[in-house]
């Protein structure tokens, strides 16, 4: 797969270039451009977006964001309204840019869609029930384990694929049974016990923490899927290209207020920001403040991120045959129109 | 001017069947003729109808470059040839796809089986008997309105994830139309046959099997159509809420991974087995049964 050297020499330079000339950070004084934007809600994963509301980020950059939400687990729904140009930039999704732009590579048309910004932070869970606690990925293996995905293109199950890969193995190899369920069912499911486990968010991981239903199996952030899957973003920010390339300056107003809803993020009291996680997710603030310290909602996307994800994700959806070996990094990321901190 | 009597005695000594044999084959060879006429008349057009769609199908995927969203006929086409010869090289949906069918098809024929086994007795029952259907009719129609996939959570709820969650969605979609079909015929029965009966001595069983199911099986076909056909629209939205494995499972992947052909390939699978299914199950019942008790279909 090709490096992304290339590419972080060639973006730096442009955004550099264009940084200059429109001035990163600069208030403007026109009137504030109007923003289609689409989002998981509720979502713990697009708790920045209301962060950015909430600290008058999207204000404070000029621009008036009308809001889209799109079911949890319905990725592919807004992703399809950002290929229409229904909307003009999407939190939430990342796998699913790959499938999109691949589809239209593959045809001999240039990509949609691109990833313009990321999560810092991968918050992927594979939460078990109880009983198996003190078993490894490969005592489980061979057995008919029934584990909840939100949808069949999860992030979460794309990083599983991956560490299976790194292993020598594939899904089929393990034996479980993928089961589609919501987010919000995963847990009454785990109770009825239709559910051994599932792959999701810190939060529904905290949610059956708290329900005493199972225990943390596998945390990417603790370098359980692997020590590169650390970097992972597990937020993507996707736009529509022809939108970002016709409007580059709103383009990187929308990214500076995600990475200024970051920034107060990191410097709000915590209560403050439970508080507005709280009322994103529809959850009780205690639910979120157990979550607090497993999940990062801040944005940051870095080359070195681009390229993990390409490596891992993007390797474990070609070796299946997902994307097509045509699709090239450049054709997912655009890092154009984020501000790259040395 | 001959008589009568002599244009009779001249006929007499001629065989006049030959000719009438000549007039009834000259007919029958004329209705033949006129079926084969009407028969190709109805193909033409039905040819000409399908190949307009599928020219507008190609321009508007071709000429308006909506290539990836609205795949051409021929692409899709080509598809399902390499899904039945499972030769496609970027399998993403496990099984192959006979697999995926034979457990829609076996989902949707136990849900569908069972709603027929409930349906048609009771649609009999209330519909032969005034008290019974005054108790009973305002509750089904109460529940009748409730759309099929409305019943997935609750279904997911009660049975799980898995296969009966889909076969009692499928269940509850195709009852309803079986249902009232069965009522409607069974309570609509022209009196003067059902005494006609009596008057032969028909009772009780006898008067059932000989009078009021035969004259009830037109309502019954037509119930178990129209049921066929929402079997296979509910079972492929059941197995995408609920499933790991079915058409329906298939359509969302592809969905997922924005196959657009994938799942017009899809689609068109489910409509041909939806097709086979009707012609193998509701047409088998209605030859035999009309058959047997020589009812015109309805």
């Amino acid at each position: 797969m090709p490096r992304v050297k290339a590419m972080k020499r060639r973006d730096l330079l442009l955004a550099q270039a264009a940084g200059a000339v429109a001035g990163f950070g600069a208030r403007e004084a026109r009137a504030a451009d109007r923003i289609q934007v689409g989002m998981l809600k509720p979502n713990i994963v697009t708790a920045i977006y209301w962060i950015a509301v909430k600290t008058n980020a999207f204000q404070k950059n000029g621009l008036d964001v009308v809001e889209n939400p799109f079911p949890s687990g319905q990725t592919a729904a807004g992703i399809e309204q950002l290929m229409r140009g229904g909307i003009d930039f999407y939190l939430g999704a990342s796998g699913e840019v790959a499938h999109a732009d691949s589809r239209y590579i593959e045809a001999g048309k240039p990509p949609p869609i691109a990833l313009i910004e990321g999560g810092i932070a991968g918050g992927s869970f594979c939460v078990m029930r109880d009983d198996l606690q003190g078993k490894t990925l490969d005592d489980l293996r061979g057995q008919n384990l029934r584990i909840g995905i939100s949808n069949p293109s999860s992030y979460h199950l794309i990083l599983l694929r991956a560490l299976l890969r790194e292993r020598g193995m594939t899904t089929d190899d393990l034996g479980w049974r993928f089961l589609t369920i919501g987010g919000p069912e995963m847990l009454p499911a785990m109770v009825s016990r239709q559910l051994d486990g599932f792959l999701h968010d810190a939060l529904t991981a905290t949610l059956a923490l708290r329900a005493r239903i199972g225990f943390i199996f596998m945390n990417s952030d603790r370098g359980d899927m692997g020590e590169r899957a650390k970097l992972l973003p597990g937020t993507g920010v996707c736009a529509n290209r022809a939108f970002v390339q016709e409007h580059p300056g709103v383009a990187k107003r929308f990214t500076q207020a995600l990475r200024d809803a970051s920034a107060a993020y990191a410097a709000a009291p915590r209560a403050e920001m439970v508080a507005i996680m709280s009322e994103w997710s529809r959850q009780d603030p205690a639910v979120i403040e157990d979550m607090y310290d497993r999940f990062d909602p801040r944005v940051g996307m870095t080359p070195q991120a681009a390229q993990t994800w390409w490596d891992i994700l993007g390797g474990a959806m070609l070796a299946r045959g997902e994307i097509s070996a045509k699709l090239t990094i450049n054709d997912v990321f655009d890092l154009r129109y984020v501000r790259q901190v040395p | 001017m001959n008589s009568i009597q002599d244009i009779e005695s001249t006929n007499a000594g001629v065989p006049i069947e030959p000719a009438n044999e000549r007039t009834r084959e000259d007919f029958a060879r004329h209705v033949r003729s006129e079926d084969r006429r009407i028969r190709l008349r109805r193909l033409l057009r039905g040819g000409a109808g399908v190949l307009v769609i599928l020219l507008a199908w190609q321009f508007m995927s071709q000429w308006l470059d909506l290539e990836l969203l609205l795949p051409p006929p021929l692409t899709v086409l080509r598809n399902v040839i390499a899904m039945l010869s499972v030769s496609d090289r970027h399998w993403l949906y496990g099984p192959n796809i006979y697999v995926h069918l034979l457990h829609s098809f076996l989902r949707a024929m136990t849900g569908f089986g069972a709603a027929a086994i409930v349906a048609i007795p009771l649609g009999l029952v209330l519909g032969r008997i005034v008290t019974i259907r005054e108790f009973v009719m305002p509750s089904i129609k109460g529940v009748y309105p409730i759309p099929g996939i409305a019943w997935i959570p609750l279904a997911i709820l009660w049975f799980g994830l898995g296969d009966a969650a889909v076969v009692f969605v499928v269940f509850a979609t195709t009852f309803f139309p079986m249902f009232f079909s069965t009522e409607a015929g069974a309570r609509q029965i022209n009196p003067t046959i059902l005494d006609a009966g009596r008057c032969f001595g028909a009772r009780g069983v006898t008067l059932f099997f000989r009078i009021v199911l035969p004259a009830t099986v037109p309502y019954i076909i037509t119930g178990l159509r129209i049921s066929l056909g929402g079997a296979w629209r509910m079972i492929v939205a059941g197995e995408m809420l609920a499933s790991q494995d079915g058409i329906g499972y298939v359509l969302m992947e592809s969905r997922f991974q924005f196959k657009a052909v994938d799942l017009m390939t899809a689609m068109i699978l489910v409509a041909i087995v939806g097709y086979a299914t009707e012609k193998l199950i509701v047409d088998t019942i209605e030859k035999r049964t009309l058959e047997k008790w020589e009812v015109q279909p309805s």
